[in-house]
């Protein structure tokens, strides 16, 4: 019987969308042509370009600053959140629910001119503080999502085996319901971590002078600037340092399933 | 739980002391665009006055002006272009400039161009860098004769070699010079006129395109391309014996981005100062060319080495700067211009 080629050419071509424009990118950063039209040959000096830039690396410890702060923020605060949300079922918390959904669905550019309408009414000065609080604003409502996702399909009897064995309200929500959230919320705060890192358009709006973040610095020198391949350095480099990081966390992750499972073997509870 | 409440505290209290923070020295914030300015100098102003210049960039005129007017302050010096400072003065967004404090911009600016600034008072802008539109050629390919000309684009040894700028103000505005109208026409029949003539070329040239077209040039592939001076300048320093750069001579744009103090800057001094400084002739001498665009600096540009000072997408010849016309916003009348471009668009 003859295999049916559709599969096999949907998975190309869709690998080839996926991952030959970041080919190309990263080829582009060792071209020696400044257009990256045509292949003049090899060469590290956008590299070099690179790393003396000191106003890209200024704008990406203000990203890395922001993505960090807002995703412990919004981890906080989403948890709580979540908690409220799964634990009480009354007409405020629909009005609750409601008010950490919007923000998913309200169109970026508008979230951004009303948090900077804000930020000049009440006087504030924009900067590295508005850009914060203006992430955490949209992170919080992703890691609520995910968390209370995690929570439906948490078994409560369990909260209340552990009340049952003497454990208060504090240590039964530490020892036993926090640690099973925890992947949740890991995936809620990666996910913020992502979104807040990369976010131009209301990141935009809410910069203030001194604040500027990568992916503003790139866009502005995309537009205009003749040093273009030295933005092609910084993604090569940015994807270098994520491929390491998914590996080191596979790798982490498969360590830790092996010494458990030994663990087991010798009747040592892990 | 009141861990957690403690715990959220905390975590805001620190978050709120990353942002709050602030450094003791004075700090100047610069609001340009993206490499626009030699790293150096920064850091020599920033030695010689014990402060900090913090630089902080946007990619066009709009985008810049919808953030200041919706209330984003704190910048002391911004770089727009001319036409863009008209409407700030306007809405009474500027500062008056203290000219007693900028003693290197009355000693050492270029009284030629200031033909090619739209406020040529110079009460709230000094001019920062002026840029053109002509035409880049392939000396190799074409030589040097017959490209000073906007007719250029109808010659059938190029066709299909060519390329316009994807601008409706640039290309109609070169459609317009070649027939002696002005740039800032607004009169429907000239303007006519213009669309016919830019339509005459679409048939010849092969794309409209405001970026591709440099490396169309680098490579060969292209042998006229309409552009901007400050691109092509970067292009010829790669490949001076093969490229050139012509003016038409009919006429053709200028552009000034200009720096002014915006009237929220907390740090108007030190702005006075850090202008003061780049007019300095070996600080602009320098900065030009960072640049590769000239500051209107007499003694200045006197410094700049040969290469720069031969090349004329540097610094244009004195005799062609006289044909240089200013765009200017034409407000309501921007109306006419987007319907013969839209025209120009849609006719195969």
């Amino acid at each position: 019987m003859k295999r049916n080629p559709f599969p096999l050419i949907m998975l190309v071509l869709v690998l080839a969308f996926l991952y030959l424009p970041i080919v190309v990118l990263t080829a582009n950063s060792f071209n020696l042509s400044r257009f990256g039209g045509t292949w003049e040959g090899f060469t590290l000096k956008w590299y070099g370009q690179l790393l003396a830039d000191n106003q890209v690396w200024f704008a990406f410890v203000n990203s890395l600053l922001i993505a960090t702060g807002a995703t412990l923020a919004s981890c906080l605060l989403g948890t709580t959140a979540a908690l409220a949300l799964h634990r009480w079922d009354s007409r405020l918390q629909n009005v609750h629910y409601g008010l950490i959904y919007t923000p998913l669905v309200i169109p970026e550019i508008l979230m951004g001119i009303s948090l900077l309408l804000t930020f000049t009414a009440v006087g504030m000065d924009c900067g590295l503080h508005t850009i914060l609080l203006a992430h955490t604003t949209f992170c919080v409502s992703y890691v609520t999502m995910t968390v209370l996702a995690r929570l439906q399909d948490f078994d409560d009897s369990l909260i209340e085996a552990a009340r049952d064995l003497g454990a208060n309200a504090w240590i039964s929500f530490v020892k036993v319901q926090l640690p099973l959230l925890l992947p949740g919320i890991i995936s809620g705060g990666l996910l913020a971590f992502t979104l807040s890192i990369d976010d131009f358009v209301i990141t935009f709006f809410v910069a203030g002078p001194g604040s500027s973040t990568l992916p503003l610095k790139v866009y502005s020198m995309i537009k205009h600037s003749p040093k273009l391949p030295v933005i092609n350095c910084l993604s090569t480099v940015m994807l270098a340092l994520t491929f390491t990081l998914v590996l080191a966390s596979r790798a982490f992750q498969n360590l830790k399933q092996t010494k458990a499972q030994n663990g087991h073997k010798n009747g040592v509870p892990s | 739980m009141k861990h957690i409440f403690l715990l959220m505290t905390l975590t805001l209290t620190v978050a709120a002391l990353v942002g709050g923070c602030g450094p003791k020295r004075p700090t100047l914030h610069l609001y340009t665009w993206s490499d626009y300015l030699d790293p150096e100098l920064v850091t020599a102003f920033e030695q010689a006055n014990g402060c900090r210049v913090k630089i902080d960039t946007f990619d066009s005129n709009e985008t810049m002006y919808a953030k200041v007017q919706a209330g984003s302050g704190g910048y002391d010096i911004i770089f727009p272009s001319s036409y863009q400072i008209s409407l700030m003065v306007q809405n009474n967004m500027l500062l008056p400039l203290d000219k007693s404090k900028l003693p290197n911009v009355a000693a050492h600016f270029a009284e030629a161009y200031r033909s090619v600034i739209l406020n040529p008072e110079m009460t709230y802008n000094v001019p920062y860098a002026v840029t053109f539109t002509g035409i880049a050629y392939r000396k190799d390919k074409i030589g040097d004769a017959a490209v000073d000309s906007w007719a250029s684009f109808d010659n059938p040894a190029f066709k299909g070699r060519s390329s316009l700028l994807n601008d409706f103000r640039e290309t109609i505005g070169a459609g317009l010079k070649s027939l002696g109208f002005s740039l800032n026409a607004t009169n429907p029949d000239e303007l006519q006129k213009a669309c016919d003539v830019v339509l005459r070329w679409k048939k010849n040239i092969a794309k409209f395109d405001n970026e591709q077209y440099k490396t169309g040039i680098a490579s060969g592939e292209f042998v006229l391309g309409h552009g901007y001076s400050g691109d092509i300048a970067q292009v010829m320093l790669e490949d001076p014996a093969n490229i050139g750069f012509a003016f038409p001579k009919e006429g053709f744009t200028a552009a000034c981005d200009e720096m002014v103090i915006p009237k929220t800057a907390k740090e108007a001094a030190l702005a006075h100062a850090f202008i003061n400084f780049l007019y300095d002739p070996d600080n602009a001498c320098k900065n030009i060319q960072y640049i590769c665009a000239p500051m209107p600096n007499t003694h200045g540009i006197a410094k700049l080495p040969e290469e720069y000072r031969k090349n004329p997408a540097i610094l244009p010849p004195a005799e062609v700067l006289e044909k240089a016309e200013v765009l200017k916003d034409l407000g309501a009348a921007n109306a006419l211009y987007s319907k013969v471009w839209d025209t120009i668009k849609a006719t195969e």
